[in-house]
C-alpha cells in the first residue's frame, strides 16, 4: 500500500500477465490483481484463524480478569503491565530466556551451517546423512526432552554415568541451563541446516569455479560468494529460530519444570494463564513476549539489512 | 492455474472430513440419557462403568471420557470446558485440591439431602474434608492416598519414628559407606508442596487460616522449613533431590542408592517386579515431626457434578454407584488406589493387594489436607517456587517471603512465578 | 569449505566419510537411546545401560494392544498431510506474488504473517477453543488443519519468498527466447529451481504439524481427531505416579518412522548445485 509509487523492480510482467506489453497501466493492473489473488487464500486463512484471538489477548491484557474471581473483572488500563514488569520472577525468566536464545541460536547457526555444507557437498551416503541428521527435528519435543532427562538423571541415565560420582546436573541452575541448551541445539540444528541447505542449492557451481580459477581460497569463496547469495535463507532461518527459541517451553517443562530458577518467560506465562487462570496477567505476559520478539525481528531486519520479503529491492540483480 | 485446482481439491477433502467428523459425533447420541464421566486414564475403570451401567438398567448410560495423565492437563481441560459452559460434561473426577476453586467459581454442584448422607456414611474423615468447601459438600471421595516411609530392612533393622531420627540413621549409614540415602520429592512442583504441607501439619503449624483467606505461615511452619532444610542439606540426601518427582525417587531407591524413601504406596507394587529388591523393601508410618504423630497430606480423587449438566439426578446417582464400596474394592485391588470407605479395608481380598493397609489406614485416620483456597493453584505455585531448591531455605526470611507472596496469591494479585 | 567438485582424491573421500560419521553419530546417539528405552523390559528400563540387557517387545505390544494409538496415528498422518499440502500450495502462491509481483497490501501481508509467527500460541488456544466450539469444528480434523495451516504459513511464505527472490528468473526469459512455450519454460527451468525451496518447506511444515502438542491437546477431546503427541499424554504407567517411559519411547519410535519416510522421499528433490550453464543458450 505504501509503496505503489515505487517502480516494480522485478522483471516480472512477462510471466505475470497480459501479453500486451505496450499497455503498461493495464499490465500493472493485471499484475496487482494476480498478486492479490495469489495472496488471498493465505491471508484469509491466517486472519480468520488468528485475528480475533490476537485482538482479544490485547484486550484481556488491559483488564483485571481472573477466571476464579469473575466478579472482580474490570478495566484497569496498564496496571497488569506494571505488575509484570516490576516482578523479579519475570525478569529472572527474561534473562534466562535471552541467554538461552542467544547461546543456542548462535551455536545452531554454526553447527547448522556446517551440517548444511556437509549435507550439500557430501557424495558418500547423502541420503543417509540427510535423513539421519533430520531425525532429531522430527522427534516429538516432549519425548526428546524426556529422554534427555532420563539420560541425565543419576541411576537411570548413561550420560550422568560419565560424570563424577554423585553429580546430579539437573539440580543446579547452570548445569540445568547447559542441558536445556544442549537439548534445544540438538533438536533444532537440523531445522537451521535444512533451510541453509536449500539456500546453498542456489549457489551456482560455475561461479565458485570461476572464483577458484581467479585464485580465491575456500574460505574466501565461502564468505564472498556463498554467504551473500545465501543471505536471505540465512536470515529467514535465524529469524524463525530466534522467534521459536525465545518461546522455549517444552524442554524446560520436562527437564526441570523451572526448578532452581530455570523458568523461561513462556513457563511463567503458562503458570499464570493456564494454571493460575489469570487471563489478565497471562495475556499481558503474552503481549510482552510478543513485543520482545518483535523487537528482535526488527533488529534483525534493520541490522542485517532488508530481509523481509516485500520490503526489498526485488529479485536478483 | 494448477494451484487453484489443487485448492478446490483440498477444500473438498476438508469438507468431506468435516462431514465425516460430524457423522461420528452424531452417531453416539441416541435417545437415552448419557452421563459423561471425565476422569484420568485409570486402567480398569471401564469395568466399574460397566457395572454401574448394568445396575442402571437402561435408565442412563455412563460413558467414560479419559483425561490426560498429568494433573495439570486434566484440570486445564475441565476448566476450559466449564468456563465455556459445556453441557456435555456431567461427572468430573477432581484432584482433591481443586474442590475450592471449582466450588467458588460455581462450576460444580453441592451434594445435599440423601445423596449427601449416603456419601458421608462410612467415609473416612480427611478425604471428606477435601471435598468440602465453606462447610458444604461438593464432592464424593473416590480414592485417597497417603505417603509412607519406605525403607530397606537389610540396612535398617528398626524404622525411625521421627524426622531427625531418620536423618541421623541415614547419615550414619552413609558414613559407613552404605547406600543409606534418603529420597523424596524436592522438584519445583506439587510434590514439594505435599512434603512441606505434611511437615507443617505434623508440627502443628498452619500455612493458611481456616477459611483459606489469609496467609499465616506461623512459627511452627518456620520449624517445618528448618526441618526441610535439614533434610535437603544433610549428607544423606540423594543428590538429585531438588529435581526429583515421585518416580525419580522410586527409581533412585530401586537402583540401590537409598535406604529411605518418602512416597505413595504405588512403590510397593512397582517393587514387586524386582524380587531381590522387594524382599527387603518394607514400610513404616511417616516419620513424625514435633513430638506427636505425623499428619500426612492426603491425595486422591473426588467426583463432582458439573453445574452445566442436563441430567443432575442421574449424575448424582452415577457418582454414588461409581464410588460404591464394591467398586472401590475393584479399583483398590486392580488399579492400586486406596479406598475412601472405611469398611473396604476390612475385606479379606485387600490383604493381598495391600499388605501395608493397616499403615495406610492408621495414617489416613490422622491425615491432613492441603490448604483449601479457590486460588490453590496460585498457592501451590508460590510455595513450590519459594522452596526450590530446598537446600537454599533460610527458615525465617523464607517464611516471611512466603507469607507475603501467598497473601498476594490468594487474592490473585500480582504475578505468579 | 565450499570446495569445488573435481577429482576427488582418496584422502578427501575419507575426510568426507569421517565428517559424515561424526554428523550421523551426533544426530543419532540420543535417538538410539530412545530406541533402547523402547526395547527395555520394565525391570531393566531404569538401569542406565545404553544397550538393553534384556530385549523385550512389551512396550510395542502395549501401545498396539488397543486401537487408541492406531487411531491417533491415522489422525496424525491425515491431518499433517492435508495441512502440509494446503499450506505449501497457499504459501507458494503468496510467496511467488511477494517475490515477483508488485501489488498493494504486500507489506501488510508480510507484516501480518510475521505477527502471527511471533504471537505466543499459548494465549491463542483458549479463544480458538471457544470459536471452534461455536462453529462445530472442535474435535474434528478441520479443527486442527486450519490452525496448522495458519501457523505454518508464515514460515512457508518467508522461506519460499526468500528462495524465489534468488531464483534467476531471467533464465525463463532466455528459455522462451530459445523457443520454449511458457509452460515448458516453467516446467523445465523454473520448477527445478524452485523445487528445493518447496520441498524444504514441505518437510518443515510437515514436521511442525506432526509434532504439535498445544493445539492437539486443546482442540480435540476424543479419538475422532486426537493426534499422537496428544495421545502420548494419555498413556499411563502401571499406576498413577509411574512414568510410562517405555511405552512413550516405543510410541516415539513408531511415529518417527513416517517422518523418516517423508524426509527420505523428499530430500532427493533438494538437488544440489544448480548449474546455470546448463540452460544458457
Amino acid at each position: 500500500m505504501t509503496r505503489t509509487t515505487e517502480p516494480p523492480a522485478t522483471p516480472a510482467k512477462q510471466v505475470a500477465a497480459s501479453p500486451r506489453k505496450a499497455a503498461l497501466s493495464e499490465g500493472k493492473k493485471a499484475e496487482r490483481k494476480l498478486g492479490l489473488l495469489l495472496c488471498a487464500p493465505a491471508a484469509l486463512i491466517m486472519v480468520a484463524v488468528t485475528g480475533w484471538p490476537i485482538i482479544y489477548s490485547f484486550w484481556l491484557s488491559l483488564q483485571r480478569y481472573d477466571l476464579k474471581f469473575p466478579d472482580d473483572r474490570e478495566f484497569i488500563w496498564f496496571d497488569n503491565y506494571v505488575a509484570v514488569l516490576s516482578s523479579p520472577y519475570w525478569w529472572n525468566a527474561m534473562w534466562v530466556t535471552v541467554l538461552l536464545t542467544v547461546v543456542s541460536v548462535a551455536i545452531e547457526l554454526v553447527l547448522g551451517m556446517a551440517l548444511a555444507l556437509l549435507m550439500h557437498r557430501t557424495l558418500v551416503g547423502r541420503g543417509i546423512v540427510r535423513t539421519s541428521s533430520l531425525i532429531p527435528y522430527g522427534l516429538v519435543t516432549v519425548v526428546a526432552a524426556f529422554s534427555w532427562r532420563f539420560a541425565w538423571t543419576p541411576g537411570t541415565g548413561y550420560l550422568v554415568a560419565l560424570m563424577e560420582e554423585g553429580s546430579a546436573p539437573l539440580t543446579e541452575k547452570v548445569p540445568s541451563l547447559l542441558i536445556i541448551t544442549l537439548a534445544e541445539v540438538w533438536k533444532t540444528t537440523p531445522f537451521m541446516a535444512l533451510l541453509l541447505m536449500a539456500g546453498l542449492a542456489l549457489v551456482p557451481d560455475d561461479l565458485l569455479k570461476a572464483a577458484a580459477m581467479d585464485g580465491a581460497g575456500g574460505w574466501q569463496r565461502f564468505l564472498k560468494i556463498t554467504v551473500p547469495i545465501m543471505k536471505p535463507a540465512i536470515l529467514v532461518a535465524l529469524l524463525f529460530r530466534t522467534l521459536d527459541a525465545f518461546r522455549v517451553f517444552d524442554n524446560i517443562y520436562v527437564l526441570t519444570s523451572g526448578s532452581n530458577g530455570t523458568s523461561s518467560v513462556s513457563v511463567i506465562a503458562a503458570n499464570n494463564l493456564i494454571r493460575g487462570l489469570n487471563l489478565g496477567i497471562g495475556s499481558t505476559m503474552s503481549v510482552l513476549i510478543f513485543i520482545a520478539v518483535a523487537i528482535i525481528a526488527f533488529v534483525f531486519i534493520k541490522v542485517f539489512g532488508t530481509a523481509a520479503p516485500g520490503s526489498d529491492e526485488g529479485g536478483r540483480r | 492455474m494448477g494451484a487453484t485446482r489443487r485448492y478446490r481439491l483440498a477444500a473438498g477433502v476438508g469438507a468431506a472430513v468435516l462431514a465425516a467428523g460430524t457423522l461420528t459425533a452424531c452417531g453416539s447420541g441416541d435417545q437415552g440419557i448419557t452421563v459423561n464421566v471425565y476422569k484420568y486414564n485409570q486402567e480398569n475403570f471401564q469395568a466399574i462403568v460397566d457395572n454401574c451401567n448394568a445396575k442402571a438398567g437402561g435408565r442412563y448410560k455412563i460413558v467414560y471420557n479419559k483425561l490426560p495423565r498429568e494433573a495439570d492437563g486434566q484440570r486445564e481441560q475441565m476448566v476450559r470446558r466449564l468456563a465455556a459452559e459445556d453441557a456435555s460434561m456431567d461427572v468430573l473426577g477432581l484432584d482433591v485440591t481443586w474442590t475450592a476453586e471449582l466450588a467458588k467459581a460455581g462450576w460444580i454442584r453441592e451434594f445435599t439431602g440423601s445423596v449427601k448422607s449416603q456419601v458421608e456414611d462410612g467415609t473416612l474423615r480427611t478425604p471428606l474434608e477435601t471435598a468440602t468447601y465453606e462447610g458444604k459438600l461438593y464432592g464424593a471421595p473416590d480414592n485417597t492416598n497417603v505417603q509412607l516411609l519406605w525403607y530397606r530392612s537389610d540396612l535398617v533393622p528398626t524404622p525411625p519414628k521421627t524426622w531427625d531420627e531418620m536423618i541421623s540413621m541415614a547419615e550414619a549409614l552413609v558414613a559407613e559407606g552404605k547406600p543409606g540415602r534418603i529420597v523424596g520429592q524436592g522438584k519445583q512442583y506439587e510434590g514439594l508442596v505435599v512434603l512441606f504441607n505434611t511437615l507443617v501439619n505434623s508440627n502443628g503449624g498452619k500455612i493458611l487460616d481456616e477459611n483459606g483467606t489469609k496467609a499465616v505461615v506461623d512459627d511452627k511452619a518456620v520449624e517445618a522449613l528448618a526441618a526441610l532444610k535439614k533434610l535437603a542439606t544433610s549428607k544423606a540426601i540423594d543428590p538429585s533431590f531438588s529435581n526429583a518427582a515421585e518416580d525419580d525417587a522410586r527409581l533412585a531407591m530401586e537402583a540401590g542408592r537409598a535406604a529411605f524413601q518418602l512416597n505413595w504406596p504405588y512403590v510397593y507394587s512397582a517393587a514387586q517386579k524386582k524380587p531381590d529388591f522387594a524382599a527387603n523393601f518394607k514400610w513404616a508410618p511417616y516419620p513424625a515431626l514435633g513430638g506427636g504423630e505425623s499428619k500426612v497430606t492426603v491425595g486422591g480423587i473426588n467426583y463432582a457434578v458439573s453445574r452445566y449438566t442436563a441430567h443432575p439426578d442421574e449424575s448424582f446417582e452415577a457418582v454414588l454407584c461409581l464410588r460404591s464400596a464394591e467398586n472401590q474394592k475393584i479399583a483398590a485391588t486392580k488399579d492400586g488406589v486406596p479406598p475412601t470407605i472405611r469398611s473396604v479395608y476390612d475385606d479379606p481380598e485387600m490383604d493381598q493387594a495391600y499388605p501395608m493397609k493397616d499403615a495406610i489406614l492408621q495414617t489416613l485416620e490422622n491425615a491432613s489436607s492441603r490448604p483449601a483456597s479457590p486460588a490453590y493453584q496460585n498457592v501451590s505455585t508460590v510455595i513450590s517456587t519459594i522452596l526450590s531448591p530446598p537446600a537454599d531455605i533460610d527458615p525465617k526470611p523464607t517464611a516471611d517471603r512466603m507469607r507475603k507472596e501467598l497473601q498476594d496469591a490468594i487474592e490473585s494479585k500480582g504475578v505468579l512465578p | 569449505m565450499a570446495g569445488i567438485s573435481g577429482a576427488e582424491t582418496k584422502a578427501k573421500r575419507i575426510g568426507w566419510g569421517l565428517l559424515n560419521t561424526v554428523a550421523v553419530i551426533y544426530a543419532l546417539v540420543p535417538v538410539l537411546w530412545i530406541v533402547s528405552l523402547s526395547f527395555k523390559s520394565s525391570a531393566t528400563l531404569t538401569d542406565g545401560n545404553f544397550i538393553p540387557r534384556e530385549w523385550s517387545f512389551d512396550n510395542y505390544r502395549n501401545i498396539f494392544a488397543t486401537t487408541e494409538f492406531i487411531r491417533a496415528l491415522v489422525n496424525s498422518i491425515g491431518i499433517a498431510v492435508i495441512a502440509t499440502a494446503i499450506a505449501v500450495v497457499f504459501g507458494t502462491m503468496a510467496a511467488y506474488a511477494i517475490a515477483r509481483l508488485d501489488f498493494p497490501g504486500k507489506r501488510l501481508l508480510v507484516g501480518i504473517s510475521l505477527l502471527i509467527a511471533m504471537f505466543p500460541q499459548i494465549s491463542l488456544v483458549s479463544p480458538l477453543f471457544d470459536i471452534e466450539r461455536a462453529l462445530g469444528l472442535f474435535d474434528t480434523w478441520p479443527g486442527l488443519i486450519l490452525p496448522y495451516i495458519t501457523f505454518a504459513l508464515p514460515l512457508a511464505i518467508y522461506t519460499l519468498s526468500a528462495f524465489f527472490r534468488e531464483i534467476p528468473w531471467e533464465l525463463e526469459k532466455a528459455a522462451k527466447m530459445d523457443g520454449a512455450t511458457p509452460a515448458q519454460a516453467f516446467q523445465k527451468v523454473i520448477a527445478p529451481l524452485a523445487a528445493p525451496g518447496v520441498f524444504t518447506t514441505a518437510i518443515l511444515v510437515f514436521i511442525f504439524c506432526w509434532n504439535d502438542f498445544l493445539f492437539a491437546i486443546t482442540l480435540t477431546s476424543t479419538e475422532a481427531s486426537r493426534t499422537v503427541p496428544a495421545a502420548l499424554s494419555f498413556f499411563t504407567g502401571s499406576s498413577q505416579f509411574e512414568d510410562p517411559a517405555g511405552s512413550i519411547a516405543a510410541a516415539a519410535v513408531v511415529i518417527t518412522i513416517p517422518i523418516i519416510l517423508f524426509v527420505l522421499f523428499f530430500q532427493r528433490r533438494i538437488v544440489a548445485g544448480l548449474t546455470s550453464g546448463a540452460v544458457k543458450g
